[in-house]
């Protein structure tokens, strides 16, 4: 599904990704994690082709992201608030997104159907703007906006960050039914290890651009990233 | 697509967080553009009237010919001060199921919603509909048409251009203001005539109006040279202000005054590192140049004073004005950490009136070029000086306590009304009418230098009271600090 060679990017002369080979198989749930600064966000990033890389280059299934747009027709993501058009309400950015997508308003609207336990009654029909939610519930909109597109690749930045306890864990809910129907390539960061060990089923571990470790979880996953990060 | 983006681009407009919250300054706003769309029309309708005034020995139609080409350099003077790059809003779609050429395209045709856009078709095109018909014929009114039109979507493709490939480079837009100034005092001292190019351009068409053409597709090359740029380099981090390497510095010079330096100091970076702040910084230089408007040589043979007062106030405290009116508000995204963290509030006050002294004192002696004008300029300045720092810095700071809206400082100042509210408008009575009030008394009874001497005493006395003044800010602002702080988590 993606490709990564030689990846690199320098910010303020500091090598902030450094790749040299990553392999992401279809149907691989994949689990990212590292501390602040271990390039998390800047692979996404160039995943998305929202940077150039300074070195090598990301494939999805096969053509250059940056050349080519294809991957766009099967790829969603959210990554932070700046993915959100603030100035719509709830239902304006959803019904736009699946505008894109090609679904009707009553598609839309029995998607969110779906999504009612996540958001909570906290979305929907509140007569706001998006900028005017909590963090947490600006969260939930990008998260759901991301899953409704049904992508065969997805790729969210910490979802589970900001989110209350229950909406935690409904969102792990979602991602191990949504495996379980019908499988999709996902990219998951995450500060939380739980989390993460819980719903992926390989984990990377990035430390100041690199991939320091790459396996696959089995129950000592958690303990192994645990004396990890101790140390 | 494009629609839909353009209706996005509509709310967002209407959406807009300071819209609404104030209906009065939205309706001084509108009046102002109301106005200024109202001098453009007129312009454009009483052209025939204005060339016969300012030129009268040359024909009417040779001296608008000689007009337009003049009029698209001083565009492009305005443009590359004025005009915004329409990068950030593309944000929100890039990750989107979008093509690449629509979001340029989407880039391309917002940028064309833009008032310098229109200016011109405002101020040609009435005289180029009723004059040039009976003159040439409509073939020519066409020439002109697509001539004019040509000349605009240049000038906005050519400045969007530019300030993506050179982003924010100071040095850059300085060289292309001082070209365009360098050419206009070569047109005045008939070195390099812009209007005889100007006219020999526009007779040709007038004469051969398919000529326009070649205009046109000089616009469109210009356009496409966008289009490529653009997806070729459609990241944001590339097309936003690309950043130099940060340093951290430390100001020396603020270390002798403690505390209060080092708040002071802290201030002085927000106002270097942040586009609105640094932008209402340089405006204060570029208002030097106010002078010239308000000194003439009969006023100040007269001693007329008081009519000079205005301005000397003005500029000797531009940025008591500039800056000032937005005080507490520039520091609205970090004001809740101000008030958890240790700092004495005296101290906090006492950092702005230092600044509010140092930077008077710094414009005050630039602007003592003015002798070359009239020796006694420099009296009025300093009495205007006396003033700004003892009771218009402590007004300031006092009406200040009143402010509570989120001022976002990252974006361009110029035409930015974000963050205005009521207190703007409080501050500018008091500031720039009491001198003239205290002067009045004694330019009646004809003592002009008393009314001098009775300004520079009242404000030396408000300095001379300054820690009494400090005592009451700070008490009101601890009362206030709450709902100011409430008003910047807005």
């Amino acid at each position: 599904m993606l490709t990564i060679r030689d990846l690199k990017k320098v910010y303020a002369q500091r090598l902030a990704v450094d790749i040299d080979h990553l392999e992401i198989k279809a149907g691989e749930v994949i689990g990212l994690v590292g501390n602040n600064g271990a390039g998390k966000t800047t692979l996404f990033r160039m995943i998305l082709d929202l940077i150039r890389p300074d070195a090598g280059e990301v494939l999805s299934k096969d053509q250059n992201v940056a050349k080519d747009t294809q991957w766009k027709n099967y790829t969603a993501s959210y990554l932070d608030e700046g993915f959100l058009i603030d100035y719509l309400t709830p239902e304006e950015y959803f019904k736009f997104i699946g505008s894109l997508n090609g679904f009707n308003e009553a598609h839309v609207a029995d998607c969110l159907n779906s999504y009612t336990d996540f958001f909570n009654g906290e979305i929907l029909g509140r007569g706001k703007y998006i900028r005017d939610f909590s963090k947490g519930n600006q969260n939930k909109v990008g998260i759901v906006a991301a899953l409704m597109q049904e992508p065969e690749l997805l790729i969210l930045d910490e979802p589970f960050a900001n989110l209350d306890p229950s909406t935690q864990i409904r969102l792990k809910s979602i991602i191990k039914k949504l495996k379980e129907r019908r499988g999709f390539t996902g990219l998951i960061s995450s500060h939380d290890l739980n989390h993460v060990t819980d719903v992926c089923d390989r984990i990377i571990l990035l430390e100041k651009g690199k991939v320091i470790k790459d396996f696959h979880t089995n129950e000592n996953s958690l303990k192994e990233l645990e004396s990890y990060f101790s140390a | 697509m494009i629609s839909t983006f353009l209706n996005h681009q509509w709310k967002s407009f209407w959406r807009s967080r300071n819209k609404g919250s104030s209906i009065i300054v939205q309706i001084i706003l509108g009046l102002f553009m109301l106005y200024l769309l109202a001098v453009a029309i007129g312009i454009g309708f009483l052209m025939p009237v204005l060339l016969e005034k300012t030129l009268p020995k040359v024909n009417l139609i040779e001296a608008f010919n000689g007009l337009i080409l003049y009029y698209f350099m001083l565009d492009i003077a305005m443009r590359i001060q004025l005009q915004e790059l329409p990068t950030l809003s593309i944000v929100p779609y890039l990750h989107l199921k979008i093509k690449r050429t629509t979001i340029v395209n989407f880039l391309n045709v917002r940028a064309l919603i833009n008032f310098f856009n229109f200016l011109p078709l405002f101020i040609f095109l009435p005289f180029v509909l009723t004059r040039i018909p009976s003159f040439y014929g409509v073939a020519t009114v066409a020439g002109y048409v697509c001539a004019i039109l040509s000349l605009t979507l240049f000038n906005n493709f050519l400045i969007l251009y530019i300030k993506r490939k050179s982003i924010n480079n100071i040095a850059y837009f300085g060289a292309i203001l001082l070209a365009v100034f360098l050419l206009m005092g070569l047109d005045y001292y008939h070195i390099v005539s812009i209007r005889s190019l100007s006219n020999t351009l526009f007779t040709s068409i007038a004469l051969h109006p398919y000529l326009s053409i070649i205009l046109a597709v000089i616009a469109f090359a210009m356009f496409r040279l966008n289009s490529l740029f653009l997806s070729a380099n459609l990241y944001t981090e590339e097309l936003g202000s690309k950043e130099q390497k940060k340093v951290s510095t430390d100001y020396v010079f603020f270390n002798r005054f403690g505390r209060v330096g080092e708040l002071a100091a802290l201030e002085l970076k927000l106002i270097l590192r942040h586009k609105r702040s640094r932008t209402a910084f340089f405006m204060s230089i570029l208002f030097l140049l106010y002078g010239f408007f308000f000194y003439r040589e009969k006023l100040l043979a007269n001693n007329e004073f008081g009519k000079m007062l205005f301005a000397a106030v003005f500029m000797t405290g531009i940025t008591l004005v500039n800056y000032g009116q937005f005080m507490f508000a520039w520091q609205s995204a970090h004001f809740d950490g101000l008030l958890v963290n240790k700092i004495d509030h005296r101290d906090f006050i006492k950092a702005k009136y230092l600044l509010f002294t140092l930077s008077s004192t710094i414009i005050t002696i630039l602007s003592s070029f003015y002798v070359v004008i009239s020796y006694k300029i420099l009296f009025i300045h300093l009495a205007a000086y006396f003033f700004n720092i003892g009771f218009g810095a402590t007004l300031v700071l006092y009406i200040a306590t009143f402010n509570r809206k989120r001022l976002d400082i990252t974006k361009s100042a110029s035409f930015n009304w974000q963050g205005v509210g009521a207190t703007q408008w409080i501050l500018a009575f008091p500031l720039l009418l009491l001198p003239f009030v205290i002067y009045v008394p004694f330019g009646m009874i004809n003592q002009p230098y008393w009314g001098l001497l009775a300004l520079g005493i009242f404000g030396l006395t408000a300095l001379l009271l300054r820690n009494f003044f400090i005592d009451i800010i700070v008490k009101r602002f601890e009362k206030e600090k709450y709902k100011i702080a409430e008003g910047f988590r807005e």
